[in-house]
């Protein structure tokens, strides 16, 4: 009952669970919550319901999103509302602007959608403000300046369009909602927005001054390449050992976020008040995205060029656990508010289904994993109801 | 009693925090002014302060937006810009959770009228005839307020009257003013009735029979009371049908006031030439057209564990018939077939790539070279694959070329050495692929109208035909020399929209016969949704008839449209074309003669065939493709079911 009360609490967002105690109480007989999340398909145009009951992930649904079918709209990011009553998907592509899709989380069916920039992405709601802030990611397009989309989500109108810089991601906002973060992949910066007044505070630049080399990579190029890197002089991703910071996310507790260095395998611990790195983690190839356990400890990285998923510890930015995906391309992640679980979308390729893996942030190990559609890619977390209600 | 010490505690903490909410749920904020009433280009100042529950100003910081920025705009001081008329909402808030709003209510006057004029008035009309006058209402910027319209009178209404829609007609010699009235704004034109000099009309045509579809040309003569020709006096034609069938038809045909005729059922049709007193009529008997063959199978390659998308046949190096198919949301496969023998296709060899959907397939002009475009690839780089298919039996990649392409290639087509490829529906590319193993862009056409979009772009006698959604069809000089374009300079000739939106294909239509140059512009829209799995799709739209004989002046003339289904891709041979008609299967339809309406209707249909399939990737939902007349088949990719061959025969076959 005690526990039942607590899980309950917690999702209501009335208490805040220390991890430890939660993971006590949990520890007593098991998993007493189901856990329901969103997870995105790209390549299927498809947003799939899922359910963990801390055994075993099963696929409760299926959304088909978009609205030209014949063609993929790549659907990719993905969240929740704060009253967790509606949730919202972005589509890379329309014509050519991709699309941001409201839907209820009790019928599943579109409530409302705007259109944003190229190849919106990642996104999040602040508490502080009410709007959603989405990254135009712009992944196919020239290497200029793209932007964050801030969005009135009650309205589903876009209320600013901030320019921030090339191939922006990881779009995640402070615990008090009130800065928000994003990585500029292809400049290699962090960017923080006022969440207010929707300008650019700070940008960082991310290069690892020990791993950057300016000497032009085609140079060394087969035939081939050097054709198409002649078209591209000037192009960042003609440069050895660019950081490609790719996901952001703030420590609960502020003063810190970490970043996705995907180009480098770095996950980077950013200063916030200094503005500065203070360390640079060590990963396996492809980190990609990352988010930190509520209370701060761990941090849950997908490692999108080595088919597995890491945990590391925030104290020593050592490496807890790798772990290996079941399928080829790890993508998104999210781990639910009471610490106890991380899901992680893994991608497979062509026809392979791609799946969510379960693993137990306790224990560091792979607890479940379920099928989804073509290339799951954008993740998030909805609810978590005690088992009985 | 240890472990549930912590929680107790904490529940107690929660709920002081929650009263805090509480309070804080209770603070305020008072907008100055409470709404805004202003004009176009005003600007206002709106000040915001938090208040708490004793209604005490706090610290609270407030911010501010717009929900229709391009019409009001805000900024964080609050600085109001009225942009555009309407009644507009400004958010403030404070940023904090749960954080309250405050809603101003801004209301933008539409700009008052300042003046009327009348465009393209008549300075004289003939006793008898209409002309038009349109009145339109300006504001002080001169822009067009469409949502107001003027009161029209007429100084005389013996001498001419107007009607509400400007429709002025001359009743006898004399003068009169035609007067626009709006809000006290008034303006007018004199406008002259002259006495109708025309005393008798001739309406000739040279034939007494046609067939539905057939565009009969009438011509008008008017003379005087001397036997004269007389020249510039509006004349206007009219329709009176006697339908063989006569249960309950609709409109059965049409006359354009440029003597232009065409029925779409048979029976007696007399055309009214109408100028003052004067009329005469011509008569004409239009009889079916009976072009219907009869469609007959000849073979299926089926294709079920995965959708199909487009074809392309071609005789081999061998002197054998072959075709790749493409595949949509699966493995990333291209499926050879030998079709030498059309009634038993076998399938020869399968190339897979790293893709979800091979969308498009072709091959080049001498049957050595294949193009597959790329679609949902693992590493998001996706591009274009070249294959060696010298032998189909067993092709071999020479390369893949991904630069500037990533987003994803939807169509691709080859001409002459070069492979136009579509960048994420942004723009195509052309490739240069003289060496296949080292493919190398060239050029690039991208239209410069803001939220532009591609779909497909074909390419025949030097000029791409593009397809691009709301901008419609571009023609573009890709060496023609119509406009000095090559592949490495692409030059736009002309281009046509529809408003629809739904442009999707182009096929280019010389008519020999009549020295008419059309392109036929195809749709896709799917107002129903598609299913990729267990229901059939109801797709809509229609394939335009676009004649671009006068570059600078296209227009869209007749149309094909299917009731309750949509049209994907299409081919003209001759003078048929072959249609992909989604839920409505292939359709062929004789496109010979001038066109004009709605050709379905006129019975210009040849033959249709709808395929389906117990065991189709959709049981039984026809859902085709593409169509490719070759060496006296038709060849057909349907989504659900795989590769299809039909032959026409003479006979009226299935009908409607």
């Amino acid at each position: 009952m005690i526990r039942k009360i607590l899980c309950g609490l917690s999702l209501l967002g009335l208490l805040p669970l220390q991890p430890m105690v939660a993971q006590e109480l949990v520890d007593a007989s098991g998993p007493s919550c189901d856990y329901y999340l969103y997870a995105a398909a790209e390549s299927a145009d498809e947003v799939y319901k899922i359910k963990f009951d801390g055994q075993r992930a099963t696929v409760i649904g299926v959304v088909p999103v978009g609205y030209q079918a014949t063609e993929i709209e790549g659907a990719h990011g993905l969240t929740v509302s704060l009253d967790g009553k509606h949730w919202f998907v972005t589509t890379a592509h329309g014509k050519p602007n991709g699309i941001l899709y409201k839907h209820s989380t009790a019928t599943d069916k579109v409530v409302g959608q705007t259109t944003l920039g190229l190849f919106p992405a990642t996104m999040q709601i602040s508490k502080a403000t009410g709007l959603l802030y989405c990254v135009n990611f712009n992944l196919h397009g020239k290497m200029v300046a793209s932007s964050v989309s801030i969005v009135d989500p009650a309205e589903m109108v876009e209320v600013a369009r901030t320019q921030t810089g090339s191939m922006p991601h990881g779009s995640r906002l402070s615990a008090d909602g009130l800065s928000h973060f994003s990585c500029s992949m292809m400049s290699g910066e962090l960017f923080e927005i006022d969440a207010a007044s929707f300008e650019v505070k700070r940008k960082l630049q991310l290069e690892d001054p020990t791993k950057i080399d300016r000497t032009p990579v085609r140079n060394k190029l087969p035939k081939q390449a050097r054709h198409q890197a002649h078209e591209s002089a000037g192009d960042h991703l003609d440069i050895k050992g660019m950081p490609k910071p790719t996901w952001v996310h703030p420590h609960p507790k502020g003063g810190i976020a970490y970043v996705c260095l995907n180009g480098i395998a770095q996950v980077a611990e950013v200063d916030l008040r200094k503005w500065r790195v203070m360390r640079r983690f060590p990963t396996a190839k492809g980190p990609y995205n990352v988010e930190v356990t509520p209370d701060g400890a761990k941090l849950l990285v997908s490692y999108k060029s080595s088919q597995s998923f890491g945990i590391l510890d925030t104290k020593t930015g050592k490496e807890l656990a790798r772990i290996p995906s079941t399928r080829k391309i790890t993508h998104g992640v999210v781990i639910s508010p009471d610490g106890r679980y991380g899901f992680v979308t893994s991608e497979g390729i062509g026809s392979e289904q791609g799946a969510v893996d379960v693993v137990d942030m306790r224990t560091n190990k792979l607890v479940s994993a379920v099928k989804i559609g073509l290339q799951a890619g954008g993740i998030a977390f909805w609810k978590i109801v005690p088992r009985g209600r | 009693m240890r472990l549930l010490l912590p929680p107790f505690m904490m529940i107690l903490s929660a709920g002081f925090l929650c009263a805090q909410e509480e309070q804080a749920d209770k603070v305020q904020i008072r907008v100055t002014p409470a709404s805004l009433d202003m004009k176009i280009g005003d600007q206002a100042q709106l000040t915001a302060q938090a208040l708490d529950v004793g209604g005490r100003p706090t610290e609270a910081s407030v911010f501010f937006f717009s929900r229709d920025r391009r019409s009001v705009s805000v900024d964080r001081s609050g600085k109001v810009k009225a942009l555009k008329p309407g009644k507009f909402t400004i958010v403030a808030r404070i940023a904090r959770r749960s954080g309250p709003s405050a809603i101003v209510q801004v209301n933008v006057a539409f700009p008052t009228p300042a003046s009327i004029e009348f465009r393209d008035t008549p300075s004289r009309v003939f006793a008898g005839t209409t002309a038009r006058a349109s009145a339109v209402i300006l504001d002080k910027s001169g822009f067009h307020r469409k949502d107001l319209m003027a009161t029209l009178t007429s100084s005389d209404n013996e001498v001419a009257t107007v009607d509400t829609f400007g429709m002025v007609t001359g009743h006898r010699s004399g003068k009169c003013k035609i007067t626009a009235a709006h809000s006290g704004l008034t303006t007018a034109f004199d406008l002259e009735v002259r006495d109708n000099p025309v005393s008798s009309i001739e309406l000739t045509t040279g034939q007494i029979q046609a067939r539905t579809g057939d565009v009969v040309h009438f011509r008008v003569h008017t003379k005087d009371s001397q036997g004269q020709p007389v020249a510039g006096v509006p004349v206007f034609l009219s329709l009176q049908v006697r339908p063989d069938d006569t249960l309950g038809n609709s409109a059965t045909g049409q006359i354009k006031q440029d003597g232009r005729f065409v029925a779409e059922k048979p029976g007696v049709y007399t055309v009214i030439a109408n100028c003052g007193q004067q009329v005469a009529r011509c008569t004409l008997k239009v009889v079916a057209r009976n072009v219907q063959k009869k469609a007959v199978f000849v073979g299926h390659g089926p294709i079920f564990d995965v959708h199909t998308s487009d074809l392309w046949v071609w005789e081999g190096a061998d002197g054998r018939d072959y075709c790749v198919t493409g595949t949509w949301g699966g493995n990333g496969e291209a499926i050879f077939w030998d079709v030498t023998n059309p009634a038993k296709m076998e399938r020869v060899a399968t190339v897979k790539v790293d893709a979800r959907t091979v969308n498009d397939v072709k091959v080049s002009e001498n049957g050595r070279i294949c193009v597959i475009s790329r679609e949902g690839a693992s590493n998001r780089k996706n591009g274009m694959i070249v294959l060696d298919v010298t032998n189909p039996r067993s092709p071999k990649r020479l390369s893949t070329f991904t630069k500037n392409l990533t987003g994803g290639v939807h169509n691709v087509f080859i001409d002459k050495n070069y492979v136009y490829a579509l960048s994420a529906g942004r723009r195509y590319d052309v490739i240069d692929i003289r060496d296949p193993e080292v493919p190398y862009r060239v050029g690039s056409y991208e239209l410069t109208t803001a939220r532009h979009s591609i779909h497909d772009v074909w390419v025949t006698d030097g000029i791409a035909y593009s397809s691009n959604w709301s901008n419609g069809i571009h023609l573009v000089d890709v060496g023609n020399g119509i406009k000095g374009g090559s592949p490495s300079k692409p030059v736009k000739i002309a281009s046509y929209a529809y408003p629809s939106g739904w442009n999707h294909a182009a096929f280019p239509y010389r008519s020999k016969a009549t020295g008419k140059f059309y392109v036929i512009a195809g749709d896709e829209t799917f107002p129903f949704g598609l299913s990729t799995n267990n229901k059939p799709t109801y797709a809509r739209g229609w394939f335009h008839f676009i004649d671009f004989t006068d570059l600078d002046n296209p227009q869209e003339i007749a149309r094909y449209e299917v009731p309750e289904a949509g049209t994907h891709n299409l081919w003209v041979e001759g003078d048929v074309l072959y249609g992909a008609y989604y839920n409505a299967g292939v359709r062929v339809v004789d496109i010979s003669g001038e066109l004009m309406g709605d050709l379905y209707r006129q019975g210009r249909e040849i033959a249709f065939y709808i395929p389906t399939h117990h065991k189709g990737r959709v049981p039984n939902a026809p859902m085709t493709w593409g169509p490719q007349p070759y060496k006296g088949h038709i060849f057909f990719t349907d989504w659900n079911s795989g590769l299809w061959a039909i032959k026409l025969e003479e006979g009226s076959g299935r009908r409607r």
